[in-house]
């Protein structure tokens, strides 16, 4: 079947490349790599066409079992329905492009370029696993293989220690969130007996009313592994609290970071959320702590994107602040918004990405926007590419970005309640994602150009292997909303999701969305315009704006240009205790313990396997001694102890 | 009488006998006809065990359950992996002769026999056929003083072990009136009443068993043997014939005296620890690696009679499965070792590995594969081997076992990475002499089973699990 | 049932022989530090003691399988006694001795 050749495709590029790299060289292993996921990407979107306007049936395929032990049993399966579908498809299509930039991205590396696309192929294959998983355990190995995949990419350049500190940080912060998660899967394999995602969606209604008593009080079951689920969705999606490796994971190469930081991984914790909705609509408690954390992520990390001056930071930051915008749907139980945000998401955000790539290859490799500026004549198409993806983020019509985000704030609102704060958190985080994609634009763009006299001279256009993928790209960008809108979150959705997503029957979101007050639905696009036109005024044309603003609210620019001090609270909080621990441990527990009963136990070995080299003697009389010894020592314990 | 449960064994025997007439017959140099003769002999009882209908026959004496039926797969698996090994060794250690291979069948259709036996008549011809043939086996290099000596000293000591055994059989049958499985169960159902004469033999029977495996302290032979055989011998050795005694041990333990598994357990427990921390131990201060690996067995069979020592249906399994990957990481590692020529000779010190990832990395990649899992590193199949084991104690409540497991596998994974170190850290010494395919398909399949057994235990865990509850009933 | 000086022979007796037998058969083996073929010998006086028993506890019981058993052993044990010596044949074309002292070349 097609849709495992989508999946398992990635596997042998992997394989291939990684293992023959050395042998075959730098180029056959790109060809290697890039031929793989053509063939994916061809198998993957033909799989989303089948099931989502064909109408072909649900079903799975069968790879083999996996974990059998007592009742505890694990199989690899393929789900094969419209949710993990459209996740494929996207991946798949998305992964190619970033593979076919890389390319040209990485032509000049030092280092044996055969290993980075190895690591693009393992990082796709284990998105993929994630993706298609049939039950919790194959999506954890997904969920841990892109864990892997980006710790090895996000320290990609090894020798810097910059980039080993940020791999060590995604790695150490999904770790954290990773332990509720595992400890979610366990409860789920408690309440249902089973971790395969059939049976446990069938056992919903059974369970409806499980209570865990834990510290003197109950706790609804399914709310407590909403909850747990949630926090690991949050490690990996840079939720609030568990955001911070995202921003410092732009330290491996911009493709990585299109890849995996913005289109694709970040987007497992959402995917999550729908993958689990079943349980999730039942748990409306963790649904609000879902939406708040959204909600506030939307805002919180959109502050942030307008301070700072690393181009691929705000773009960071801006991805950080979108996830925000999904899991606002999914906490109002709107998971076919949210996926639908995902995807148009991953279109251009990946777009911004590359084109950021662009930027920084034209300018030798430089990534802070005030050594930039003038360059819009000199890379026009990567300008215009540019345009196109701040025009899709900022939800402009018709770009992609104006549908999914217009449904996210619409669903919030009419979903009432804890939605109205999910609302104006993302209408004021709209206006300042419009606010800072500008100031990307025109900071970079336009301007005197404040670039040295060397790197001035060596800005060009990117190659067409870069702007090839960056054009289809914004084509996406621009089409994906109006065209899909009707399946994704429209009448057509039924149909569509089928029973891939689940609401509860009490839910009328949806259907509410067309009955709001108009001003809901235009509002979007209006904060959206009037921050196009604050950037417009501050870096523009009046440059001297954004300094007295600086100067004149200068607590709150300090919070939001520092990140809002998380980064210094966290080494205040938990770096600094660890380090004091791990080293009063070494001194203590190392230094004298450790080295010294282990030094004791191996000098006792040591003379331990002297002795017994004595007592082997190669003697046919001591070894027939010790062997009666042995009889008499057991005759008499067991009669002893009889 | 259903004589048809032993097909797998007459078949193999009548093909052994064959094989043999072809041999002598044969003007010519035989030994490559005869080994392909008895590989296919060996499929052909691997497929006859798993295919043949479940039963008692023999009048009792012959049993086929799921449990012989996972046994006798396994000592065939082991056996051909030897057999290829050996084919290119004794070729060029000029020992090559027909009879090898016709030995190696022989020994395991008493190795079948052990694993099938109900009555302790069965099981003392089993293990004598299996015996007898390993005598003449690790004396086959019969113009090195080394090879006879190992056969010296392993017929001597196997067969003071035999007689214990005997002796103990002989108690047994007089003070509970038979020799059946079953009976034997029915006579000692009750604990507390138990004859000190029962209870001696029960012991001497168990020692007969544990000399069989090198559990401490009845190993001493095992050093000497292994270092001594040639290596696919030593290789055997190391194999079927200790998958066939602790299968034997297990079936006698948990069926004819499984009312007295409180009693027994202690003597298990204790021989497990030492041998646990003999093999340890002992494998530090060891310079030749075909030593070395004979106490990394001694401590691996004490890592599996911890599954006995649980006592229960997940204890045997993971018993069953400890062997199952030991037989394939042991095999990944004596092919390595087979491996070691130089300007035509077999060497066999640790230091001849210096360097050789520089000189022939997949060599060393196997070889480390192979150390790295019978250390029991995650993810390779020894850890998962381990796993299991600790499981069962954990759950049966063998704490203390389960921590001297964990420690020694600590102190076990000292020597192991020495050879790892060896071979990636320090100077390359001089090259080796080309490999031989056969060699190269052994190291290859062994270590594909280890490295992905992860990815799909569930058919070997099954099957372990199957055949532990036709044990426990 | 015999008797000896007015005393009835019983199974215990037989077993006392037999496991006297069987002791000096071990001792045999590890005491001995002159000739493999002593060696030998031991192991022989071992089997007997466990004929000795099975056939006297075949008899006790009343029970066919212990003598039958008996046969066996014995025919084992020609056999293990023909390979125990083409061993030792072995060893000493290669060493020159059959000394249990010499045979000590691999240790440690």
């Amino acid at each position: 079947m097609i849709y495992a050749v989508a999946v398992f495709a990635p596997l042998l590029g992997a394989i291939v490349s990684g293992l023959l790299g050395r042998s075959i060289g730098d180029r056959a292993a790109e060809a290697v790599s890039i031929l793989v996921m053509v063939v994916a990407a061809i198998c993957g979107v033909t799989s989303f066409i089948w099931i989502g306007f064909l109408h072909e049936p649900d079903g799975t395929v069968d790879i083999g079992s996996w974990v059998v032990s007592g009742s505890f049993r694990t199989s690899w399966t393929l789900r094969y329905d419209t949710l993990s579908a459209v996740m494929v498809g996207m991946v798949t299509f998305v992964s190619t492009l970033i593979h076919i930039y890389s390319v040209g991205y990485m032509e000049h590396d030092a280092f044996p370029r055969y290993r980075f696309f190895a690591y693009l192929n393992l990082f796709t294959f284990a998105m993929l696993m994630l993706v298609t998983s049939d039950n919790l355990l194959q999506l954890f190995f997904g969920w841990e293989g892109v864990g892997l995949a980006s710790y090895l990419l996000i320290g990609y350049w090894y020798d810097r220690p910059s980039a080993n500190a940020a791999a060590i940080k995604a790695m150490m912060v999904n770790r954290v969130a990773d332990l509720p998660f595992a400890v979610g899967i366990a409860l789920v394999f408690l309440t249902f007996g089973s971790i395969e995602f059939p049976i446990v969606f069938a056992g919903i209604q059974q369970h409806m009313n499980d209570m865990y008593h834990v510290l003197g009080s109950d706790w609804r079951a399914y709310e407590v592994i909403g909850f747990l689920l949630f926090i690991g969705a949050m490690g990996k999606s840079a939720q609030i609290f568990l955001h911070t490796w995202l921003p410092d994971a732009m330290e491996g190469p911009t493709p990585v970071s299109a890849l995996i930081h913005a289109a694709t991984m970040v987007t497992a914790g959402v995917f999550l959320m729908a993958r689990m909705s079943p349980i999730m609509s039942y748990a409306p408690g963790a649904l609000t702590f879902v939406t708040i954390i959204g909600g506030t992520t939307s805002l919180f990390a959109a502050t942030i994107g307008c301070t700072q001056f690393d181009i691929k930071k705000v773009i960071a930051y801006s991805t950080c602040s979108q996830l925000g915008y999904m899991f606002t749907a999914a906490g109002v139980a709107v998971y076919q918004a949210s996926i639908f945000h995902l995807f148009c998401h991953a279109f251009f955000k990946a777009l911004l990405f590359l084109g950021a790539g662009a930027v920084i290859h034209a300018v030798s490799g430089e990534q802070d926007m005030r050594k930039m500026g003038g360059l819009w004549k000199k890379i026009p198409i990567t300008y215009t590419v540019m345009w196109v993806g701040s025009l899709a983020l900022a939800g402009i019509f018709p770009f992609a970005g104006y549908y999914s985000k217009d449904a996210i704030l619409e669903a919030a609102y009419s979903a009432g309640g804890v939605g109205y704060y999910g609302f104006w958190c993302g209408l004021i985080a709209a206006g300042l994602t419009a606010f800072y994609s500008w100031r990307v634009i025109i900071m970079t763009f336009h301007g005197p150009s404040r670039m040295d006299h060397h790197v001035e001279e060596h800005v060009h256009e990117s190659p067409w292997v870069m702007m090839g993928p960056c054009i289809v790209l914004a084509i996406g960008a621009l089409i994906a909303g109006f065209t899909l809108r009707h399946e994704f979150i429209g009448e057509g959705w039924p149909e569509f999701w089928r029973d891939s997503i689940v609401i509860t029957a009490s839910n009328h979101v949806l259907a509410n969305m067309e009955e709001l007050p108009g001003w809901v639905g235009i509002a979007p696009t209006l904060v959206g315009l009037l921050g196009i036109a604050t950037a417009y005024t501050f870096y523009m044309f009046v440059p001297s704006l954004p300094g007295r603003m600086a100067s004149m609210f200068r607590p709150i620019y300090l919070l939001f240009y520092n990140k809002w001090y998380f980064d210094e609270i966290y080494d205040a909080l938990f770096v600094r205790p660890g380090f004091w621990i791990a080293r009063t441990f070494w001194q203590v527990g190392d230094v004298t313990l450790i080295n010294g009963v282990p030094d004791g136990m191996a000098a006792l070995t040591a003379d331990g396997a002297r002795g017994i080299s004595k007592v082997q003697t190669g003697s046919l009389a001591v070894y027939a001694f010790v062997m009666l010894i042995g009889v008499v020592v057991l005759v008499a314990l067991y009669l002893l102890i009889r | 009488m259903n004589w048809a449960l032993a097909i797998p064994e007459i078949v193999l025997s009548v093909c052994g006998m064959g094989i043999l007439i072809v041999g002598v017959l044969r003007r010519q140099d035989s030994t490559f006809l005869c080994s392909m003769l008895t590989l296919g002999a060996f499929l052909l009882a691997a497929i006859l065990s798993v295919s043949t209908v479940q039963g008692i026959g023999y009048h009792g004496q012959f049993v086929i359950d799921p449990f012989s039926g996972f046994v006798k797969l396994l000592i065939i698996a082991g056996a051909a992996l030897c057999l290829i090994l050996a084919l290119d060794y004794n070729r060029k250690q000029r020992i090559s002769r027909f009879e090898f291979p016709v030995l190696m069948l022989f020994s395991v259709v008493g190795m079948m026999v052990m694993a099938s036996a109900s009555n302790l008549m069965t099981l003392y011809l089993g293990l004598e056929l299996q015996s007898l043939a390993l005598y003449v086996l690790a004396a086959f290099a019969r113009d090195d003083v080394r090879s006879s000596e190992a056969g010296l000293k392993y017929f001597v000591l196997s067969a003071l072990a035999t007689g214990l055994l005997l002796y103990g059989i002989s108690l047994v049958y007089g003070f509970a009136g038979t020799m059946d499985f079953a009976q034997i169960a029915r006579a000692a159902s009750d604990p507390v009443h138990v004859s000190p004469g029962l209870v001696v033999g029960i012991v001497f029977v168990l020692v007969g068993l544990a000399f069989k495996i090198s559990a401490v302290p009845f190993h001493m032979w095992t050093p000497d043997v292994y270092e001594g055989a040639p290596t696919p011998v030593t290789l055997f050795f190391g194999t079927s014939p200790k998958v066939a005694a602790i299968a034997v041990m297990v079936r006698v333990m948990v069926h004819p005296f499984g009312h007295l598994t409180d009693q027994w357990h202690t003597l298990i427990v204790i021989v497990s620890i030492a041998s646990m921390i003999w093999g340890a131990v002992a494998a530090i201060g060891q310079a030749n690696i075909k030593r070395m690996m004979a106490f990394s067995a001694i401590g691996h069979m004490g890592y599996a009679l911890i599954g006995l020592a649980a006592g229960t249906a997940v204890g045997i399994r993971g018993l069953l499965v400890y062997m199952v990957i030991y037989v394939f990481m042991t095999a990944g590692a004596f092919a390595c070792i087979t491996a070691m020529r130089r300007n035509g000779r077999s060497v066999e010190m640790i230091s001849d590995l210096n360097g050789l990832a520089r000189n022939d990395p997949a060599l060393a990649g196997a070889m480390a594969v192979a150390m790295f899992s019978l250390a029991g590193i995650p993810i390779l199949s020894g850890f998962f081997a381990k796993l299991y084991i600790f499981l069962a104690a954990v759950q049966a409540g063998m704490w203390t076992l389960a921590i001297i497991g964990v420690l020694t596998s600590v102190v076990g994974a000292f020597y192991y990475l020495r050879v790892i170190k060896v071979m990636y850290f320090d100077a390359p010494a001089e090259q080796f002499d080309a490999r031989s395919p056969s060699l190269t398909f052994v190291a290859a399949v062994t270590t594909l089973f280890t490295t992905f057994f992860f990815l799909f235990p569930a058919p070997v865990v099954g099957a372990a699990q199957a055949a532990a509850q036709a044990l426990f009933g | 049932m015999l008797a000896v000086g007015g005393l009835p022979v019983g199974l215990g007796h037989y077993l006392t022989v037999a496991a006297i037998l069987l002791v000096l058969g071990v001792f045999g083996i590890f005491l001995n530090r002159k000739n493999v073929i002593i060696i030998l010998m031991s192991i022989e006086l071992i089997l007997l003691s466990v004929n000795l028993n099975l056939v006297a506890f075949s008899a006790a019981l009343g029970d066919l399988v212990g003598q039958v058993f008996a046969m066996f052993v014995l025919t084992v044990a020609a056999a293990e006694a023909a390979i125990g010596l083409a061993v030792v044949v072995v060893y000493f074309r290669n060493r020159g001795s059959i000394q249990v002292e010499d045979v000590n070349l691999m240790k440690g």
